[in-house]
């Protein structure tokens, strides 16, 4: 999971993925949601050193066991995406890691179910991202617009372990940076990436808009992106108490 | 009621700039870029019932949430509950105060 941000943070300012969002930080939900499916053996956390203290006492307070590592990121995605790779290198040697997901922490809203998709196909095509259609593009000047349809590409994205890392070991000699670990995949191996329905609620926190609309999408879904996988908690105050279910049922 | 800084894009700006958030318990209330000023905020008509909202769940999970950290930290925890019991009527107070009032 990315939490490195972009490098571009100086002085006292808080990492976007460590803001408060409806009673845990924006990167602790996600974690959440993924660590639910019983595939899901490791979690590996990338971040900035001056982030250090206030993750760790974030996941103690939010987060359970298994413990998360943590590794800290470079200045570019790609840099980060291959830290964490390095860390987990040893566990794809040895054959323990079939499927690596690369998610990004600014995207809280992913469900257990998008995880469990992306894994899925990942394990059966070597590759799997979540996609958008985009439609009703326009071209500005002498832009063109494909003929093809247009996506908009999310996270998690999920690639087979053992491609993965050869594919950023290789990058690493050629002094390859990537904008997504699909584009590295896609350069050095010949992996078919799927794609599988992205979620229109999978939002990426960017604007300050993006942090209003999450708390009301979590609001929304009862602070439950599980799909059914957490067991059942008491979201409402009638809850608390045996009720015959509402009134006047639509 | 917190205050936060974190940098965020601003729209009017066109960049990445430094904002300060305001949060009225765990909701954020309003966001401000501080190099425009240009600033973001829920009406105060949706604020109410969308922290009525907040503040059922965070009832609702209480429970749970103290069970969590009794857990994890029993003679902690059982240091720390009188004092945060005696707090709460004030937070929550202020919190409500500060919903309202706007």
């Amino acid at each position: 999971m990315l939490a490195a941000g972009e490098g571009r943070r100086s002085g006292h300012h808080t990492n976007k993925v460590l803001l408060p969002l409806a009673g845990r930080q924006v990167f602790t939900w996600s974690i959440r949601w993924a660590r639910l499916l019983p595939g899901v053996v490791h979690t590996t956390l990338v971040i900035r050193e001056e982030d250090r203290a206030a993750v760790l006492a974030t996941l103690d307070r939010e987060v359970g066991p298994p413990q998360i590592d943590l590794v800290l990121g470079g200045d570019t995605r790609h840099a980060s995406e291959w830290s964490a790779l390095r860390s987990l290198q040893p566990m794809i040697e040895a054959g323990e890691v079939d499927v690596v997901v690369i998610h990004d922490a600014a995207r809280p809203l992913a469900t257990s179910k998008l995880f469990a998709e992306v894994i899925a196909t990942a394990a059966e095509h070597g590759g799997a991202i979540p996609v958008r259609e985009h439609r009703g593009l326009t071209g500005v000047g002498d832009t063109q617009v494909p003929e093809d349809s247009v996506v908009t590409v999310q996270t998690p994205q999920a690639f087979a372990a053992g491609p993965l890392l050869d594919a950023y070991r290789r990058a690493g000699r050629d002094g390859f940076v990537g904008t997504d670990t699909a584009s590295c995949i896609e350069r050095y191996t010949e992996l078919a990436v799927a794609c599988v329905p992205g979620d229109a609620r999978n939002i990426k926190i960017t604007f300050p808009d993006d942090l209003f609309l999450a708390e009301r999408l979590l609001a929304r879904a009862d602070y439950d992106l599980s799909d059914g996988l957490e067991q059942t908690q008491h979201h409402h105050l009638r809850d608390l108490w045996p009720h015959r279910g509402p009134r006047n049922p639509r | 009621m917190s205050t936060e800084y974190a940098d965020l894009s601003c729209e009017t700006c066109g960049t990445v700039t430094d904002h300060e958030l305001r949060y009225a318990g765990r909701l954020l209330e309003w966001t401000r870029c501080t190099v425009c000023g240009t600033q973001v905020e829920v009406t105060p008509r949706a604020m109410l019932p969308a922290y009525a909202r907040d503040l059922e769940q965070r009832v609702t999970s209480k429970p749970g949430r103290m069970l969590r950290r009794w857990s994890r930290d029993p003679v902690g925890y059982l240091v720390r509950l009188p004092w945060a019991v005696a707090r709460q009527p004030v937070k929550l107070a202020r919190e409500v105060w500060g919903v309202l009032r706007r």
